[in-house]
C-alpha cells in the first residue's frame, strides 16, 4: 500500500514517502485515560467482515485541503469522490462524470456527472459541489494548501445544470483527467456542509463523525495517529465493496507492522525492508510480492548553480560545473551493486527519469547514450579533461583545486546512509574524494534552494501525471535573483527541454506525449545532473487466508506486480470465506493465553507486593 | 558522570578525601593489581585499546569496504565470518573490532572535554570562595538536576550530526560530577599550610592554581576520568543510536543504529545485533573495574595513613 | 553525577532560631524558591539553545514550497521573528507558563496537546518500571547488606554492574529479537513487537484491553526494570550496611530477636528514610533510559515524541519534551528535598 499512487503535485511527496512507515514514523497516541469510555472500533455488530491494513503514515487531518500524507490521503480518497479514477494500467476512466468532451480548441472540457447521486447525509451530489470545490481552490489561498497547483492553468469552473461541469482552461491542459482521481487527485466535497467551515478552513481538521461524503467508504471512526475505520457503501454507484469495513492503522515502525501481519492482526503491509520482504516469504499463509516502483533514488549534482536570470548562486563547486566530470561520475558508480546489496536484488537499476511504475512514460537510454558503470573510462575521461591523479590518490583540476566533493544525505534515511559508502568507494576509485555529510530534511532543502551544495541524496515518488515531476526541471523553477520563489530540482535549466516541456502540456494524443517526454529524459540523462541510481520496487505482503482479490493487473514478465492503488484495492478486496471476522479476530487476540500469562505477572507481583507489606507488618505485631 | 547513564548503582563516587600526594606508582599499581577485578579491568581496558591500535594492521580497508565485500549478505556466522555478515556482505567480527576505535576516540575525547571543563569550573570555584565560587555551584548544582539525555539530544540537534557534536553534547552533560569533586579537594587543599605559605611569598591566584593546587587535585581528576570513560562510551552509543552521530563510520552505535533500521529485528539477524552490545559491555565493566579499584587503593591509603 | 546525588542536607537550626512550624515555612520557600530560579534558567538554556540557533523555523514551515518573499515576512511576523531578542523571550517565557508550548508544524497540532497525548504511556511505563524495581532493588539490597560479603551480596553487586554497562536501548533490541520477533532460536514471538496496544481491541477498562496493555508493557517494563532495579539495590544495600553498626540493633538482638525480625522491624525501617528521597531523585537519569526503550519498542510516549521530532527536526516539538521532562526533574528533585525533610527524624525536630 507504501506504493498507493501519489501526487506527483505534491512538493511534500519529495523524500517523504521513502521515510514513511519505516523510519520517520509518529507515535500511535494511545492513551490510556482518554480510553475510557472511549468506544471500540470494532464494537459493531458481530458479523462484520474488516480489511485491516497499515497507515502509510501519520494520520492527523482528513480536511482534503490541507492534507499531504499518504496515510490521509488514502483515506480521504475513498470518502470523497473525484471526477475520474485510474483503470489497472494508470489510464483515466469515469467515476463522478460518466463521460467529457473538449472543444476544439483543447481550452473548454464539458464533464456528464452521474445523475442521482446522493452525499451519505441524504443531500444530492450534483456537478455545482464540484464547481464549488474548483472554485474554492482557484479563489482561497488557504483551500489551495494541498492541492493548489493542479487548478493553477484553470480560467473558470462551472455548473449550468446538476450533471453538467464546465471548466475552461487558460492554456491546452494535456493532464486534465487526472486532475481529480482519488487520493493524488483533487477530491469533491459537499457544498452544504463545507461551506460553513470555509473561514475556519485552516483549522479544521474534519473530524465530525461520520464525515459526510461519498464514494466507496464513509469515514465512521477516528482515533489520531492510531487508526481510521471506513464502513462499505453498500449502495456505491459503480459497485459495492466486499468488505463491511476498512480499518486503517497506524504503526510507529515497520517490526511492529510485520509481526501485526504474522499474527493476523493485518491482512496487507506494504514498505518491508528487504530483510523484513526475506523473513515473510518463508511463511505458508503469506504471499509477498513486489510492485513496480513509482518513484526513484538518485543524486544530484550541482551543474552550477544560478538564478533565474543567470547570476550564479551558493557555494557548489565549479568543477562539477564541467559535464566531463559528471559523465566521469556516472561511469564510475555501478548501479546493479546498488540494487544488489542495498535493495537486497528487489529493484530496478536507474537510469530514466520516469519510475517504471508507469510503463507508458518509462524510459530506458540507447547503447551510444548510457553511461553504464565502466570506472576505466571514467579515468580516461578525467584524465583526458585535464583532471591529473594527485599523489594523495585525489585528482586535481588544471588550477591546482583537487576533485573534492561534499555528498549530502539524509540523516533520516536509512538507504541514504546504505548507499553513502558505496559512492564513497567508487569514487575513490577514479580520483574523486566525497565528504560525507548527514544532514536533517530541513537543512537539506534550505541548502538545495540556497545552491550551497556539491552532491546530494535525492529521492522522488509520483502520481500518473507526471507533469510535476517534469516541471522542477525547467527554467522557470531556478530562484529569482534575491534567492526566492525557487522549486528546482537540481539547477537543471535546458532551453530544449523547456520547449518540450510546454509541448507536451498541450499534446491531447497519449502517445504522441510519450514520445515529446521520452525526448525530455534524454535531456535530463544527458544532462547529468540527476543520476537515478534506482527504482525501488514496493515489498508487500498479503495475508493470503484472510483477503483475496486484493491485488490488482497481473504479474509482469520480471514477477512485479503494476503498482497498486489503495482506492481500488480496498474496493475490490474480498475476505477469504471462512476467515475470522473482526470480532473473532478480536476476541482470539485478547483470550490469546500469553496475554493472560502477562496479566498473571502482573497479579503475582502486586499480591507479592501486598504480602511482603503484610508480613513485615505481621512480624512487628508477633514481636 | 554521563549524559544518559546517570545510574548510580554504578561506580561508587570517588571520595572527596582523595590523598594530596601522588602514591607512589609502583606501589599503587601494585595494589591495583592485587584486585582480581582491578586485574581483569586493566586487562580488558589494555586489551581493547591494543585491539583499537592495532587494527589497521589486520584489517585491510577492503575488509571493511562495502564494495570490496565478498561475503554472503545478512548471513549468520559461518566459516570464515565466525560473528556472521552485514547485509553489505561484511564480516561483523571485523566491524565490531573496527568500531572501537570510534567508540574509543569520541569516549577519551569526550571524557577530555569533561575534565578540562570540569577541573577549571571546580577549580575556580574552589579557589575563589566568595561570590563567584557560591555562583559557580550554583550553575552546578542546577546542571546536575538536568536530565542528561534529552539536554544531549536538544544540543546535538542544535550543533548538527557527527562525532564532534556528540562529544560536546556528552561533556556539556558530564561535567558537573568533575566540578564538584574539584571544587572539594581544591578546597581541602586550599586549607594546607604550604598554601599560605606561598601565598605569603607573593604567589598570584593563577600561579597558586597552576604550580599548588592542580598537581594535587590531578591524581582525583584521573581516577575520575577513568568512571568517565565508560559512561561517555555508553553515552555515545546511545545518542549514535538516536541517529545523532556519523551514519557513514563504523562506530558501535552506528552499527546497531543500522541493524535497528534496516529491520534486523524482523529477520531475526542476532548475530549483527548482540556483538557491538557485548563488546560496549565489556569495555563499559572493563573501565569500571578499574576505576572502582583505583578509588580503592586511594581510599585504602587514606584509611592507612 | 557520579554516585548518587545527594539531597542536600538542610541545616538543622538551632532551638533559638525560633518555633518549628516558622522554620519549615521558610525551608518550604527557600526550596520553592530555589525550584523556581531553576525554572527561569530552564528557560533562559532552552531558549538559548532553539530559539538563537541558527535555523529559520518560517524555511521549514513552508519547506520548499513557493512562496514569494512578501508571504515569509508575513510569516516571521506572525510568529513574531521580527522582534527584538528580549521581547521574543518575554513572550516565549509567559507563552511556557500559561501552557502554550508552540505550535508543531509537522503534526498540526499545539506541542502541548500532543506531550499531553502522550504522557499517560510515559508514566505508566516509568510508574510500573519503577515500582517494580524498587520492590526488587530493595527485597535485594536488604538480604545483600545485612550479610555483606555473602553469596548473595556477591552476586548481586556483580549483576548490578553489569547491568550498569550495558546500553539501555541494546537490552531492549535483544529482548525485542528474541522474545518479540519468532526467528531466533525457535522461541515464538511471545510479546508484541512494539506499540502499547492491539489495534481495535476494545478501549477502556473492558480486561481485554487491561491485559492487552499489559502484555504490551512486559518488555519494555522488563527491560526498563532490568536497568533501574540496580540501583536500588545499592542505594538500600549501603543504608542497611550503614545500621547494622549502630547499637540499637545490638540492644534489639539483645531481647531475643531473631535476626530476621532485627531487620525487619528495626534496621529497614531506618534504612529506608534515605531511600525515599532518593528514589525521588533518579527519575531525571530514567527519563534517559525511557527515551532509548520507548524507541525501540516504540512506545507512544513522550521519549518516543522526542525521537521523532528528533528526526525531522521539529523543534518547538523538541523544545517542548526538553522543557517539559527539565520541568518534571526540578519538581521531582523539590519532593524528594521535602520528603527528606518530612521523612527524616534527625532533620525534623521533635
Amino acid at each position: 500500500m507504501t506504493m498507493s499512487a501519489r501526487g506527483s503535485t505534491r512538493w511534500l511527496s519529495r523524500r517523504r514517502k521513502v521515510a514513511a512507515l519505516a523510519v520517520a514514523g509518529l507515535a500511535a497516541a494511545t492513551v490510556l485515560a482518554g480510553q475510557l469510555g472511549a468506544s471500540s472500533a470494532q464494537a459493531s455488530s458481530s458479523s462484520d467482515t474488516t480489511l485491516t491494513v497499515p497507515a502509510d503514515t501519520q494520520m492527523t487531518t482528513f480536511n482534503p485541503f490541507l492534507s499531504y500524507y499518504d496515510g490521509e490521503l488514502n483515506v480521504i480518497g475513498a470518502i470523497y469522490p473525484a471526477l475520474t479514477m485510474l483503470d489497472n494500467n494508470g489510464e483515466p476512466i469515469p467515476y463522478l462524470a460518466d463521460s467529457w468532451t473538449t472543444s476544439p480548441d483543447k481550452l473548454t472540457w464539458t464533464f456528464k456527472i452521474h445523475p442521482g447521486l446522493k452525499w451519505s447525509d441524504g443531500q444530492p451530489l450534483t456537478a455545482k459541489d464540484a464547481a464549488w470545490t474548483f472554485n474554492l481552490i482557484m479563489h482561497n489561498a488557504t483551500a489551495a494548501t494541498s492541492n493548489g497547483s493542479l487548478v493553477a492553468n484553470f480560467k473558470s469552473v462551472t455548473a449550468p445544470d446538476d450533471t453538467t461541469l464546465v471548466i475552461t482552461t487558460k492554456k491546452p491542459q494535456a493532464n486534465m483527467l487526472y486532475l481529480s482521481i482519488p487520493v493524488s487527485g483533487i477530491p469533491i466535497v459537499p457544498e452544504h456542509i463545507w461551506q460553513s467551515h470555509v473561514a475556519g478552513l485552516k483549522n479544521y481538521r474534519n473530524m465530525d463523525l461520520p464525515v459526510v461524503g461519498y464514494g466507496p467508504f464513509v469515514l465512521t471512526g477516528f482515533k489520531t495517529n492510531q487508526y481510521a475505520e471506513m464502513t462499505a457503501n453498500k449502495g456505491f454507484f459503480l459497485g459495492a465493496p466486499h468488505y463491511d469495513k476498512v480499518v486503517t492503522n497506524y504503526y510507529s515502525n515497520s517490526d511492529a507492522a510485520a509481526a501485526a501481519l504474522t499474527s493476523g492482526e493485518l491482512d496487507q503491509i506494504g514498505g518491508l525492508t528487504p530483510a523484513q520482504y526475506k523473513a515473510m516469504s518463508s511463511r505458508s499463509n503469506v504471499e509477498t510480492y513486489q510492485t513496480q516502483s513509482n518513484g526513484w533514488t538518485a543524486i544530484e549534482i550541482n551543474p552550477g548553480a544560478q538564478t533565474r536570470s543567470g547570476k550564479p548562486l551558493g557555494t557548489g563547486n565549479p568543477i562539477l560545473k564541467d559535464i566531463r566530470v559528471r559523465q566521469a561520475i556516472a561511469l564510475g558508480i555501478n548501479r546493479q551493486e546498488l540494487v544488489t546489496k542495498v535493495l537486497g536484488g528487489n529493484g530496478i537499476v536507474g537510469a530514466g527519469y520516469l519510475p517504471p511504475g508507469y510503463p507508458q512514460f518509462f524510459w530506458k537510454p540507447s547503447a551510444s547514450e548510457a553511461l553504464n558503470y565502466d570506472p576505466t573510462r571514467a579515468k580516461q575521461m578525467l584524465d583526458q579533461a585535464g583532471y591529473k591523479m594527485g599523489s594523495n590518490g585525489v585528482r586535481v583540476a588544471p588550477d591546482g583545486k583537487p576533485l573534492e566533493f561534499r555528498l549530502g544525505i539524509h540523516s533520516d534515511d536509512a538507504t541514504d546512509a546504505a548507499i553513502a559508502p558505496y559512492l564513497k568507494e567508487w569514487m575513490s576509485a577514479i580520483g574523486i574524494k566525497l565528504d560525507v555529510n548527514a544532514m536533517s530534511f530541513d537543512q537539506l532543502n534550505n541548502n538545495l534552494a540556497k545552491g550551497d551544495w556539491d552532491i546530494l541524496m535525492d529521492g522522488w515518488s509520483t502520481g500518473p501525471d507526471p507533469t510535476y515531476l517534469l516541471s522542477i526541471q525547467t527554467c522557470g523553477t531556478l530562484p529569482e535573483d534575491n534567492g526566492s520563489n525557487g522549486n528546482t530540482d537540481a539547477f537543471f535549466c535546458d532551453k530544449k527541454y523547456d520547449k518540450l516541456f510546454a509541448q507536451q502540456q498541450t499534446q491531447f494524443d497519449a502517445q504522441q506525449r510519450a514520445a515529446t517526454i521520452a525526448k525530455m529524459q534524454s535531456i535530463l540523462y544527458a544532462g547529468n545532473a540527476d543520476l537515478i541510481l534506482f527504482y525501488k520496487n514496493g515489498l508487500d505482503a498479503l495475508r493470503t487466508d484472510q483477503v483475496t482479490d486484493y491485488l490488482q493487473g497481473t504479474k509482469a514478465a520480471n514477477g512485479f506486480y503494476p503498482l497498486q492503488h489503495g482506492f481500488t484495492s480496498w474496493w475490490k478486496a474480498a475476505p477469504v470465506a471462512g476467515a475470522a471476522t473482526a470480532s473473532e479476530k478480536a476476541s482470539q487476540q485478547s483470550s490469546d493465553a500469553f496475554k493472560w500469562i502477562g496479566l498473571g505477572v502482573l497479579v503475582v507481583l502486586v499480591v507479592g507486593g501486598a504480602v511482603f507489606l503484610l508480613r513485615r507488618r505481621t512480624a512487628a505485631e508477633r514481636e | 558522570m554521563s549524559a544518559t547513564q546517570e545510574r548510580p548503582a554504578g561506580p561508587t563516587p570517588v571520595e572527596e578525601k582523595a590523598p594530596s600526594r601522588l602514591v607512589p606508582v609502583g606501589r599503587f599499581v601494585l595494589t591495583l593489581l592485587r584486585m582480581p577485578s582491578g586485574l581483569f579491568g586493566v586487562v580488558v581496558m589494555l586489551g581493547f585499546v591494543v585491539m583499537a591500535l592495532t587494527a589497521p594492521l589486520y584489517i585491510h580497508p577492503d575488509d571493511l569496504s562495502v564494495t570490496q565485500a565478498t561475503g554472503p549478505l545478512l548471513a549468520p556466522p559461518q566459516h570464515g565470518y565466525p560473528l556472521g555478515t552485514d547485509p553489505a556482505g561484511r564480516s561483523v567480527l571485523l566491524l565490531v573490532i573496527w568500531g572501537s576505535r570510534t567508540s574509543l576516540a569520541i569516549g577519551v575525547m569526550a571524557t577530555l572535554l569533561t575534565m578540562v571543563l570540569g577541573a577549571t569550573i571546580g577549580l575556580v570555584a574552589g579557589h575563589y570562595q566568595g561570590r563567584t565560587g557560591r555562583l559557580l555551584m550554583h550553575v552546578t548544582d542546577w546542571f546536575i538536576a538536568l536530565p542528561g539525555l534529552p539536554l544531549a539530544i536538544a544540543l546535538a540537534a542544535v550543533l548538527g550530526q557527527g562525532a564532534a557534536s556528540i562529544t560536546i553534547a556528552i561533556a556539556v552533560t558530564s561535567w558537573t560530577g568533575t566540578a564538584r569533586l574539584v571544587r572539594a579537594q581544591t578546597l581541602a587543599v586550599g586549607a594546607r599550610p604550604f598554601i599560605e605559605r606561598a601565598r605569603a611569598l607573593g604567589a598570584t591566584d593563577t600561579q597558586l592554581i597552576t604550580r599548588q593546587v592542580l598537581p594535587n587535585v590531578m591524581p582525583l581528576i584521573l581516577v575520575s576520568s577513568t568512571l568517565t570513560v565508560a559512561s561517555a562510551i555508553l553515552a555515545e552509543a546511545t545518542l549514535t543510536f538516536l541517529g545523532l552521530g556519523d551514519p557513514t563510520s563504523v562506530s558501535w552505535g552506528s552499527l546497531l543504529n543500522n541493524a535497528f533500521m534496516q529491520g534486523a529485528v524482523t529477520a531475526g539477524a542476532w548475530w549483527y545485533l548482540i556483538p557491538p552490545g557485548i563488546a560496549i559491555l565489556i569495555i563499559v565493566l572493563g573501565f569500571t573495574l578499574v576505576g572502582r579499584a583505583v578509588e580503592h587503593a586511594l581510599n585504602a591509603r587514606v584509611q592507612s595513613r | 553525577m557520579s554516585l548518587v546525588v545527594q539531597p542536600e542536607v538542610p541545616t538543622v537550626s538551632g532551638p533559638e532560631e525560633g518555633p518549628e512550624r516558622s522554620d519549615f515555612w521558610v525551608y518550604l520557600a527557600r526550596k520553592v524558591g530555589a525550584a523556581i530560579v531553576s525554572f527561569i534558567m530552564l528557560l533562559v538554556v532552552g531558549f538559548i539553545i532553539f530559539s538563537l540557533m541558527p535555523s529559520d523555523p518560517v524555511s521549514a514551515l513552508t519547506r520548499g514550497r513557493p512562496t514569494s518573499d512578501a508571504q515569509m515576512n508575513h510569516l516571521r511576523s506572525e510568529l513574531g521573528l521580527d522582534k527584538p531578542l528580549w521581547e521574543r523571550f518575554l513572550t516565549f517565557v509567559g507563552h511556557t507558563l500559561s501552557g502554550n508550548l508552540g505550535y508543531s508544524y509537522e503534526y498540526h497540532q499545539p506541542v502541548s496537546t500532543l506531550i499531553a497525548d502522550r504522557l499517560w504511556p510515559t508514566l505508566l511505563l516509568m510508574g510500573s518500571s519503577t515500582l517494580i524495581s524498587i520492590w526488587l532493588g530493595m527485597w535485594l539490597g536488604i538480604r545483600a547488606g545485612w550479610h555483606p560479603g555473602s553469596a548473595l551480596d556477591r552476586s548481586a553487586s556483580a549483576v548490578s554492574l553489569a547491568l550498569w554497562s550495558v546500553p539501555t536501548f541494546w537490552l531492549g533490541l535483544i529482548l525485542l529479537v528474541v522474545f518479540g520477533s519468532g526467528t531466533v532460536a525457535g522461541i515464538p514471538a511471545i510479546f508484541p513487537a512494539g506499540g502499547m496496544q492491539t489495534h481495535g481491541t476494545a478501549g477502556g477498562l473492558a480486561l481485554s484491553h487491561i491485559t492487552d496493555v499489559a502484555w504490551h508493557l512486559v518488555l519494555p517494563c522488563l527491560t526498563l526494570v532490568a536497568v533501574i532495579f540496580a540501583q536500588y539495590v545499592t542505594i538500600m544495600r549501603s543504608s542497611i550496611i550503614d545500621e547494622r553498626g549502630n547499637p540499637y540493633l545490638l540492644t534489639a538482638r539483645a531481647k531475643g530477636l531473631r535476626d530476621e525480625v532485627v531487620r525487619r522491624r528495626h534496621a529497614v525501617p531506618n534504612a529506608l528514610l534515605p531511600s525515599v528521597t532518593v528514589i525521588f531523585l533518579q527519575i531525571g537519569g530514567m527519563i534517559g533510559g525511557a527515551i532509548t526503550v520507548e524507541v525501540v519498542y516504540s512506545w507512544p510516549g513522550l521519549g518516543y515524541l522526542t525521537f521523532t521530532a528528533l528526526r525531522i527536526p521539529d523543534l518547538q516539538l523538541l523544545e517542548g519534551t526538553f522543557i517539559v521532562f527539565s520541568a518534571a526533574v526540578i519538581v521531582c528533585n523539590l519532593i524528594a528535598d521535602l520528603l527528606y525533610r518530612a521523612l527524616d527524624p534527625r532533620v525534623r525536630r521533635q
